[in-house]
């Protein structure tokens, strides 16, 4: 079997297409990432939602100006100072002193305090100078002296913290495209988007061509009332422009009264079984694509089964006897698999790009991070020269988008090359 | 001719009754009245209010006075969320800022992607030619998001930065007073619709381009074009008039099969920009629970996509005489 399809010329024009190759790597390389989400808890939902750092550090490699430095070493002492309060209030608490995923280290309270004083001490006299950071940026001996005072600071704001407390280069990665305004993790809010994307992408372009194909191959060839039926099912799905049709079906599933619903009638087995509210999950962006989606393989099934029916070697197969299922399953579908492949591929992209313009109109995914989510939440750092979350949800999003697009393209030229 | 073109109307009439019975069915599987009122409204007042909306008739009388109301454009029940106006009344004030919207970012788009593709075709296989096709895949390959939110920031706040010179707004305002038509044309306009139309050309081009390549190469591979060349036809003259004539088909289909979007206008576009559009009326409708706005305006657009649909049809059948005998 595994022979007979690396041998064929389909898979032989494939492998020649080496920008096809290409994107299938990275498009396994965005599966892989995503099922480790899934079933390794790669990063999970508190994961991104957890504030890793002081808000909006830049990303991308660029380093903070030093304005932005002290705002950031000043958010870290503050913690610090607050811990102290809290023990000095209650003194017998043994709460560990983490903060962001750094552990404090562990010294008597009275040096602790010192050195705070020590670090204001410094600071203070930085945050005096007004127009700070174009004084750096002009350079000469004031400049000097403000960045060695920086370092000064710096140090002693790191003394505060445990080095080895997290792995180092995780918090690298992590703080590697910079944080948004709640101090979370862009890169790991873009990498858990990955999962987002694929789930949505797959199964959205799984249940459509699945339900398309269906219908399609039903309607083509028995003709008469199920041909009319499906005709006029799509013909009326078709007529409302998409967007209108995802707004009508994300009203259904709006205010919970679907999820009380299902939950009624199944005894509460429902909540069980998608582990949470209904709104919350993915389901429901699913439901709305897949009703969207479905019309186009459908339509093209169709046209190719009533093609196909009137083919001699369908003919001569119905002359022979067998059923309608095995004349449609096992001699229409085969030859319809490179059209359901190609569906495939068009529609992961379809559902892709919606999920991140229904989550932009607040409509979409409502739980954990999506790259609609990070696009619309970037809105006004963009304005503030701040580019790293909307970056970031770009690059990843980009990857996966043109990879696909690349490989439907070639898809399309190697297995219907008649198709315009 | 009329045999095919009432075929077509007759076969679109059911459609529409489906699509009505489909919206309606769709926004009463939750109580519409309950979501938007149960918190704040006695069980009498809600009571009252659907009896007003008429939602404690029967399902099937409920469709045919919803069906006639479509029918007769007459949309005169009163908005949830803006007391005292008609559903008539918010689409009519919306209809044109959404057109004033897209209807020029529709005809920039066919003019510059016809334009490019031609160009594409002319250097078909050659470096020019791939270079183009590589950017519409690249360009079709980033978010629609993208392009509205750096595309406001390039257009407002980097513009101003760097030249000095601020002609957009960052998002729709009003005018003071009434403005005159010349007023409107050459300062609203391009104050606050300009950007957004700039941006919804650029967005578009990717996947138009790519759709009218696709035309121009299938078109210059028929035999009327080597007919033409052999005859001693230029090659200017085969493009531009043989080819172009010929691609007008697809071409005029793909601009009617846009009209729906006309009016739907660009959602994006107009709830980023503030543009007080139909696209944001719904979008807003949606969020608030506004029951009798998001049910005529899907109707309406319903309408409006199948009236193109036919509109499409009948000039296929002007255009191709071929159509009509099928």
């Amino acid at each position: 079997m595994m022979q007979r399809l690396l041998n064929s010329r389909s898979f032989r024009k494939y492998w020649k297409h080496k920008p096809a190759v290409v994107s299938s790597i990275i498009i396994a390389g965005y599966v892989i990432v995503s099922l480790a989400i899934v079933f390794g808890d790669l990063v999970t939902i508190e994961n991104c939602e957890q504030r890793v750092a002081p808000k909006e550090l830049p990303g991308f490699g660029l380093l903070p100006v030093v304005s932005e430095e002290l705002n950031a070493q000043e958010e870290y002492v503050n913690e610090i100072d607050r811990l102290l309060q809290k023990q000095r209030k209650n003194p017998d608490t043994e709460e560990k002193c983490r903060y962001m995923g750094l552990e404090v280290v562990d010294r008597p309270p009275e040096q602790l305090e010192k050195e705070i004083e020590e670090y204001f001490a410094v600071a203070d006299q930085l945050y005096q100078i007004d127009d700070i950071d174009d004084i750096v940026a002009e350079g000469g001996s004031e400049a000097q002296d403000i960045l060695s005072k920086l370092t000064k600071a710096r140090e002693i704001q790191r003394g505060f913290y445990t080095a080895e407390s997290q792995d180092a280069l995780a918090r690298k990665l992590q703080l590697s495209l910079g944080t948004d305004r709640q101090g979370r993790s862009i890169f790991l809010r873009a990498v858990y988007s990955i999962k987002v994307a694929i789930t949505v992408g797959f199964v959205t372009g799984i249940l459509a061509v699945g339900i398309g194909t269906i219908l399609g191959l039903i309607a083509g060839y028995s003709g008469g009332w199920a041909d009319a039926l499906v005709t006029w099912l799509y013909s009326t799905f078709a007529s409302i422009p998409n967007i209108v049709l995802l707004m009508v079906l994300a009203w259904v599933f709006q205010g919970g009264e679907v999820d009380k619903w299902l939950n009624d009638l199944t005894n509460n087995y429902f909540e069980k079984l998608i582990g949470g509210a209904l709104e919350e999950t993915l389901i429901p962006v699913i439901i709305a694509f897949s009703a969207t989606y479905w019309i186009g393989p459908c339509r093209i099934i169709r046209g190719e089964t009533l093609k196909l029916r009137e083919s001699e070697y369908v003919q001569a197969a119905r002359v022979m006897g067998f059923s309608r299922f095995r004349v449609l399953f096992r001699h229409i579908l085969p030859n319809l698999s490179h059209l359901m492949l190609i569906n495939f591929s068009l529609l992961f992209i379809g559902a892709i790009k919606s999920e991140v313009i229904l989550s932009f109109l607040g409509l979409g995914v409502q739980r954990g991070a999506s790259w609609g989510k990070m696009i619309d939440a970037s809105k006004s750092d963009v304005a503030n020269g701040m580019f790293w979350q909307i970056g970031a949800a770009t690059a990843f999003m980009f990857g996966l988008v043109l990879a696909f697009n690349i490989l439907s393209d070639a898809l399309q030229d190697i297995l219907d090359p008649k198709h315009v | 001719m009329w045999a095919y073109v009432t075929r077509r109307i007759l076969y679109n009439v059911p459609v529409f009754l489906g699509i009505v019975l489909f919206v309606m069915l769709a926004l009463r599987v939750r109580d519409p009245v309950n979501s938007h009122l149960g918190k704040v409204k006695s069980e009498q007042e809600i009571k009252q209010l659907r009896k007003e909306m008429g939602l404690d008739r029967p399902f099937h009388i409920q469709y045919f006075s919803f069906l006639g109301d479509v029918c007769t454009l007459n949309f005169d029940d009163e908005c949830w969320d803006h007391p005292g106006r008609s559903v008539g009344e918010v689409m009519g004030e919306s209809i044109g800022p959404s057109l004033a919207l897209t209807l020029p970012a529709l005809v920039l788009t066919t003019l510059i992607s016809v334009s490019i593709s031609l160009v594409s075709a002319w250097f078909r296989g050659r470096w020019m030619d791939k270079a183009l096709v590589i950017t519409a895949v690249l360009g079709m390959s980033v978010s629609f998001l993208v392009y509205i939110v750096v595309g406001q920031y390039m257009g407002t706040t980097w513009l101003k930065e760097h030249t000095g010179f601020a002609p957009f707004a960052v998002s729709f305002g009003g005018y003071d007073g009434e403005p005159t038509a010349m007023e409107m044309l050459l300062e609203v306009w391009p104050h606050y619709y300009l950007l957004p139309v700039l941006i919804s050309v650029i967005v578009a081009m990717g996947y138009d381009t790519r759709f009218y390549r696709a035309v121009m190469v299938e078109e210059s591979a028929r035999d009327y074009i080597t007919t033409a060349r052999a005859k001693g036809a230029s090659r200017v003259k085969v493009l531009f008039v043989h080819m172009l004539k010929n691609a007008m088909i697809p071409i005029i289909t793909r601009v009617v099969i846009t009209i729906p979007f006309l009016i739907t206008g660009s959602f994006l576009l107009e709830s980023y920009f503030g543009i007080p559009g139909m696209g944001r009326e719904l979008l807003t409708a949606v969020n608030h629970g506004d029951f009798p706005v998001v049910q005529a305006f899907t109707a309406v657009f319903a309408l409006v996509y199948i009236l193109s649909n036919l509109l499409t049809d009948v000039l296929y059948a002007v255009f191709d005489p071929r159509v009509r005998l099928s």
